[in-house]
């Protein structure tokens, strides 16, 4: 492992490009935590966007006015409103005030801050997809269901949601493509993901363009990743003669 | 450093080149002196980020300050227009080497390791330590207590290096002004900035008046005027004036002015040994 290491360190040093850094272990120590940091950020919020997204479309959708209303009001403000700035805000307005109450029984450590953030940013996105997918669902559908006597929660659950998700699917695995990226956001709150690793080698030493060249590889690949698991739900999702 | 020169900076004009930007790209050694006088223009990097060193008036909205004073009188001994540029902590670096600006005045500090990427005039203008802001009732007496705390500062810090070499959890924030936020949100039992950023905030009282200053200073280390490495040309351009500066008594009068308390003694003793060697 060692061994190929240093060969490509040699290999890019070739290409003028100096990534000694790597061969540091408190430089590639950092980098590694930052890049699992970030992958542990990418896990959380993907799971809660997806539940937030989930439970703002069916409260959108309910036909209730008391739950559609400020699941709309919801959306509209964190969908209107930058990331970077919302978690300024939790983190540098919500968590003093939570800190001056509780002292340091406070359990909202900064990753916590971003994963909520994140969540909610990008749950409100996931919502007004899966709400295009719910609206999609054709009416005669619903009454078959209802005519089996399928109750209300019985007919979003297991005919509408499942419907809703393939119609919705590639818009949700565009939002999450789009979360790997933003979680980039958490060096502003100084957690250590790979972008906070990177500026802290690189306002250190002579490294910029080499750890950006590494960090665009690194979400590169991660959104990648993403796209190509998405891509495999969809296929395995098709359902023949269903809108495909 | 095992980095080949000549091949990194191939790279760096290629990709500068594909990007319509070679023009705006590394100067040359010599090309800095010549590039101000024909844009009739210096460019000089300043932090603005609020403080006597460099903040913008509110009711003008003209930069002022310290750092801004330097520049304004650089300028006018060259002959030419001063462009402030202003530039961040985290990113100062980048604006010097990519040649968005010719000069740094940057409440930047001599480290060796900067001194490796980067040229500056001989003499310094000013001397700068670092200083942590803590809670009144903060148990922290010494440097040392910071140790496995969690310590906030801003990204491009001079005292990154000096703060993990004591132990301490490292929590850098964008700017100086989140980090001083979020030590006042108790997100670290301390914040490290330079001493004349915490100084002047903590003698305002206020929102600042529960916490203290730790002495004594943390790396005090000598302000420099930056260039472009190897530019030496510009350097001995700028060097008297920097010289002139101390012998005149200009610096002490601008630290005056600018309200900069606790006064330097660096100035004075800089002062001293200068009109020593004059005449």
């Amino acid at each position: 492992m060692s061994d190929s290491l240093h060969w490509l360190v040699g290999q890019l040093a070739h290409l003028g490009l100096n990534y000694a850094f790597l061969l540091d272990a408190y430089a590639s120590g950092k980098l590694l935590d930052g890049a699992l940091t970030t992958l542990g950020l990418c896990l959380f919020s993907i799971v809660g966007s997806l539940l937030v997204g989930a439970l703002l479309a069916a409260a959108v959708t309910s036909g209730q006015r008391w739950l559609a209303w400020p699941a709309r009001a919801f959306i509209e403000v964190t969908r209107n409103t930058p990331t970077l700035v919302q978690l300024y805000c939790a983190f540098l307005v919500l968590n003093m005030l939570i800190n001056q109450s509780l002292g340091s029984a406070n359990p909202m450590i900064p990753f916590a801050w971003v994963v909520l953030v994140i969540s909610l940013h990008k749950g409100a996105f996931h919502a007004e997809a899966l709400r295009a997918g719910i609206e999609a669902v054709p009416a005669v559908t619903l009454e078959a269901a209802s005519s089996l006597a399928f109750s209300r929660r019985q007919q979003l659950l297991q005919v509408q949601l499942p419907l809703a998700v393939r119609f919705a699917l590639p818009a949700l695995v565009n939002n999450l493509i789009d979360l790997v990226k933003m979680t980039a956001v958490a060096s502003a709150i100084a957690v250590n993901d790979i972008t906070y690793a990177s500026i802290m080698i690189w306002t250190q030493g002579d490294n910029v363009i080499e750890l950006m060249l590494l960090i665009l590889a690194f979400f590169g690949l991660l959104s990648f990743a993403v796209n190509c698991i998405g891509r495999a739900l969809e296929a395995r999702l098709r359902m023949p003669g269903y809108g495909h | 450093m095992s980095l080949s020169t000549v091949a990194r900076r191939g790279l760096f004009a290629a990709l500068l080149a594909t990007t319509g930007l070679a023009a705006s790209g590394l100067a040359q050694a010599d090309a800095t002196l010549d590039k101000i006088q024909q844009r009739h223009k210096l460019a000089v990097g300043v932090v603005l980020s609020g403080g006597p060193f460099g903040a913008i008036d509110p009711n003008t909205r003209e930069p002022i300050g310290f750092s801004v004073d330097l520049a304004r009188d650089l300028a006018r001994q060259l002959g030419v227009e001063v462009d402030l540029v202003a530039v961040q902590p985290a990113n100062r670096v980048q604006f010097l080497q990519q040649g968005k600006v010719d000069l740094l005045i940057a409440n930047m500090e001599w480290t060796p390791e900067r001194d490796k990427l980067l040229g500056h005039v001989p003499t310094p203008f000013y001397r700068v330590g670092g200083t942590a802001a803590l809670a009144k009732d903060s148990p922290v007496k010494t440097w040392a207590d910071l140790k496995g705390q969690p310590v906030c500062t801003s990204q491009g810090s001079s005292y990154t290096q000096a703060l993990i070499d004591l132990g301490a959890d490292l929590k850098a924030f964008k700017t100086s002004a989140e980090s001083l936020l979020a030590l006042r949100g108790n997100n670290c039992v301390a914040a490290v900035h330079d001493a004349t950023l915490i100084n002047p905030l903590l003698a305002k009282g206020g929102e600042w008046s529960g916490y203290r200053a730790l002495a004594p200073e943390l790396k005090p280390a000598p302000s420099v005027i930056w260039t472009r490495l190897g530019e030496t040309d510009t350097q001995q351009r700028l060097d008297p004036f920097v010289k002139q500066w101390h012998r005149s008594g200009w610096l002490i009068e601008r630290e005056q002015a600018n309200h900069i308390t606790p006064a330097s003694p660096a100035l004075v003793e800089l002062r001293a040994k200068l009109q020593g060697e004059g005449a």
